[in-house]
């Protein structure tokens, strides 16, 4: 049985190749120009133009955004966001300015799908902020839940000045090593939105309605 | 005698409603594109770069399939072939026996509805719920998408609020901000039950084995996350080279699609999670799927495949804002379902579909990776007229038109007598039913009455007068 599902398989593979293969010899498909560039890279910006593109292109997406010149801004930021709710965080030894320190009683990773199903609002760390288009980039790990960023209505990213990119391709460049280990990626660039019935605009379908964005020194 | 085709499209040119409503949408996507676009620094050259990456790409699409298999194994993904939607979904029906799957959730996906999946898990038991809000309310309604972006641009929030009150039994209501409120409540649900989760991809990274989803709702994030195990139904031509060239590609997506510079969620997958992690699906599986692709890559329309489904070309051509998209007839709508169906499922059913065009060219105008569809659509009428796909009457009505028009004096003879009887015809500037054989062509639009003189008579006049 098994052997035969694998012939299938195989049958299915060739036969689609081979079908390709002979379609490559009469396909009619245009070719570049010799002089057009194949490639264009993106140069880098310093840090500071990138922190004041990041933070317009989010508040116009509607992330509410908050810019903390020391961790114990950070975590007096974030203690004043959570105070009386119930928290779904990653764990709190990959959040960045000691912020386990100031976060107890909350629902992790580890719990049930429930109990995070429960929860008022996630807070996460983050691996880029992407400057152009006001995104925020999540590699999947242990302890860092992706359904953090997803169940709450409510989602608080806190990220360090040295995650800022200017663009998706410098992120994917400078954590090449850590995005091909990972088993995924999450861009998110604003609050879940649809536009579904007759083009009106509505937050808040699946995911969080509100993101908030602490970044810190 | 009038062609399913022709009768489709005259339901639609009938239907108020459903033209206003396209009018209004098209033309709000079409204005949001543009300004997208505006705040887009060497728009042409991503434009180009992105074209030409994808017709390289696709000249070595067997090895290029092979580079992706085998970067998909790599990173732990399991990969299955398809010829064609039966075999795909058999495949995935498989997959989900094995899994013991009871609840699939569904993100938006045009291929599923290609190989109609969803009826072949309800046929081996098994729930299955689309979670984008349009798509919901489409498998609420029992009906199909009629664009690829927006599934019910045809429905009016009316219209939603009575399918939703006759389907899940909740208080009617016509605003949307309560409806998606609804749907939310309701998805949720399965959201947190569901051990499958199914989606298409926007992308395939060759490079590094990667499936790139973008959706705006976050449906997206939640299927790739929550179940067990994630399934990915693909088209063998949705590869693009690097990393860096998805960058480009997501560039120029969402701006074409909805105007933004990008999805709200854009979710890279590349295999299921490592054994101490505690969120992920425990197995990806990658079906790749055939059903007439590479049929098209063979032919005449091989560019096509180029198409990253942003939907531009829907909203800018002048018989899809008319007809809308169902009037196609199949899953895919606009200029380039006019391309995509006869490929897929062959000219000889699908043969007025090419003729959907007023070939106006803003298709290719708008096309982020600049398709030449009104050429492949000319292509393909000079191909069906070839194969004698075309009727008795059109053949006539054009063997006499073209002994008409070589002749300069037939010609002149036959346009006086035209111009004479539709003069006659009517006292008001517009003609609202022709005499004739031409009054198909008032049944749905008016014509307007010819000058009393004609171009050359004019001409003449004037030069007289000088």
């Amino acid at each position: 049985m098994a052997s035969e599902k694998a012939w299938q398989v195989n049958r299915a593979r060739d036969t689609i190749l081979a079908r390709v293969r002979l379609a490559e010899r009469t396909a009619l498909l245009p070719r570049a120009p010799a002089e057009m560039p194949r490639h264009l890279e993106f140069a880098s910006q310093p840090a500071e133009p990138c922190l004041e593109r990041f933070q317009r292109e989010a508040r116009a997406l509607g992330i509410e955004t908050f810019l903390e010149a020391s961790a114990a801004g950070v975590r007096n930021r974030i203690k004043t966001l959570v105070i009386n709710r119930r928290v779904f965080s990653w764990d709190p030894e990959l959040l960045p300015y000691d912020l386990g320190s100031i976060l107890d009683n909350v629902v992790l990773s580890r719990d049930t799908r429930q109990e995070q199903a429960l929860a008022e609002i996630g807070v996460t760390g983050c691996d880029g902020a992407i400057a152009e288009t006001g995104t925020l980039a999540m590699l999947s790990g242990r302890g860092k839940s992706r359904a953090a960023a997803l169940l709450p209505p409510v989602h608080v990213a806190v990220a360090q000045r040295s995650d800022l990119c200017l663009s998706m391709s410098e992120f994917f460049r400078k954590k090449s090593g850590k995005l091909r280990a990972a088993a995924s990626c999450s861009f998110i660039t604003g609050p879940s939105r649809t536009a579904d019935i007759e083009l009106t605009l509505t937050v808040g379908v699946h995911g969080p309605g509100r993101v908030i964005v602490v970044i810190g020194p | 005698m009038s062609s399913p085709f022709q009768q489709r499209v005259l339901a639609a040119m009938g239907d108020q409603g459903l033209r206003s409503a396209l009018d209004r949408a098209t033309a709000q996507l079409g204005d949001r594109r543009k300004n997208a676009f505006s705040s887009l620094d060497h728009s042409d050259l991503i434009r180009d770069i992105s074209r030409y990456a994808k017709m390289d790409l696709l000249r070595d699409l067997s090895g290029n399939l092979q580079r992706f298999e085998h970067a998909l194994q790599d990173n732990g993904a399991q990969v299955h072939w398809a010829e064609d939607g039966p075999r795909a979904n058999s495949i995935i029906v498989d997959i989900a026996r094995q899994g013991r799957v009871k609840l699939a959730v569904k993100s938006k996906s045009m291929v599923t509805e290609e190989t109609h999946l969803n009826e072949a898990l309800e046929h081996a038991g098994m729930e299955v719920v689309d979670t984008d809000l349009g798509e919901y309310i489409v498998q609420l309604a029992r009906s199909r998408p009629s664009h690829i972006i927006a599934p019910i641009i045809h429905m009016s929030r009316a219209d939603v609020g009575r399918v939703m009150e006759q389907r899940i039994g909740v208080p009617f209501s016509d605003d949307p901000q309560t409806l998606a409120r609804y749907a939310r409540e309701r998805l949720r649900t399965y959201f947190l039950r569901a051990d499958m989760g199914i989606t298409g991809a926007n992308f395939g990274v060759v490079e590094t084995g990667t499936i790139c989803l973008v959706t705006n709702e976050g449906n997206g994030g939640m299927v790739t996350t929550l179940p067990r195990i994630h399934v990915v139904l693909m088209g063998i031509e949705k590869l693009v080279p690097t990393l860096a060239h998805l960058d480009l590609f997501l560039k120029i997506l969402a701006r074409s699609a909805t105007g933004q510079k990008l999805s709200v969620y854009t979710t890279l997958v590349s295999g299921p999670r490592a054994r101490d992690h505690e969120s992920g699906p425990e197995e990806v599986h990658v079906i790749l799927l055939d059903n007439g692709r590479s049929n098209i890559l063979a032919g005449e329309t091989a560019e096509i495949l180029g198409c990253i489904r942003c939907g531009a070309c829907l909203n800018a051509c002048p018989v899809y804002k008319n007809i809308g998209g169902h009037a196609y007839g199949d899953t895919y709508s606009g200029p380039i379902g006019a391309i995509v169906t006869p490929g897929l499922k062959g000219l000889h059913d699908w043969k007025d579909l090419p003729g959907a065009s007023s070939l106006c060219g803003a298709c290719r105008e708008v096309c982020p990776v600049r398709l030449d569809i009104p050429k492949m659509l000319l292509s393909l009428r000079k191909t069906s007229i070839e194969q004698g796909l075309s009727t008795f009457d059109m053949r006539m009505a054009m063997t006499a038109f073209g002994i008409v028009a070589r002749s300069p004096n037939l010609y002149r003879f036959f346009a006086a007598l035209v111009r004479w009887v539709l003069r006659r015809s009517t006292q008001q500037a517009w003609v609202k039913t022709a005499p004739g054989l031409a009054a198909g062509w008032t049944k749905v639009r008016d014509l307007k009455v010819p000058a009393a003189k004609n171009f050359q008579q004019q001409w003449r006049a004037r030069k007289r007068g000088k």
